[in-house]
């Protein structure tokens, strides 16, 4: 699996960590470990995506910093089957 | 919610009422892979569907 795919793939996997710990701080909001493993793993992911977006394309528009040039619209299109 | 059910006197609680035991938070799979898999980040939750009725 190229490097560009498995990045993807951990950015993915942080996103379900993320999710499953929000799922358990709903019913849990004062769980100090619970909010550390949160803050820990959004730091990784924050960080994966910055250098995702930066190397290959910007996944999202908060995500895009036109320095040079507007890479925005330069993501490979869904249907392209660059993001399979 | 947690104080009035501490499971101690569960036979004096009001039958036909379903009661779901509290989560405790004894930390997460640090093999993300697996997780991912399993579907669940919490090893008390990851429950191998066998077929048959209730896996512990």
């Amino acid at each position: 699996m190229r490097e560009k795919e498995q990045l993807l793939r951990d950015i993915g996997m942080a996103d379900f960590v993320l999710i499953e710990l929000a799922l358990y701080l709903d019913t849990h909001p004062h769980d100090r470990r619970a909010q550390e493993y949160f803050n820990h793993y959004n730091r990784i992911k924050n960080q994966m995506e910055k250098e995702f977006s930066q190397k290959y394309f910007p996944l999202n528009l908060r995500l895009t910093d036109c320095s040079d040039e507007w890479r925005w619209g330069g993501a490979p299109l869904p249907w392209e089957g660059e993001c399979a | 919610m947690r104080e009035h059910f501490d499971g101690k006197n569960i036979d004096r609680f009001p039958i036909a009422m379903a009661y779901v035991p509290w989560q405790e938070f004894e930390g997460m799979y640090d093999d993300l892979e697996k997780a991912y898999c399993a579907g669940t980040i919490f090893p008390e939750l990851d429950k191998p569907f066998t077929g048959r009725r209730c896996v512990s």
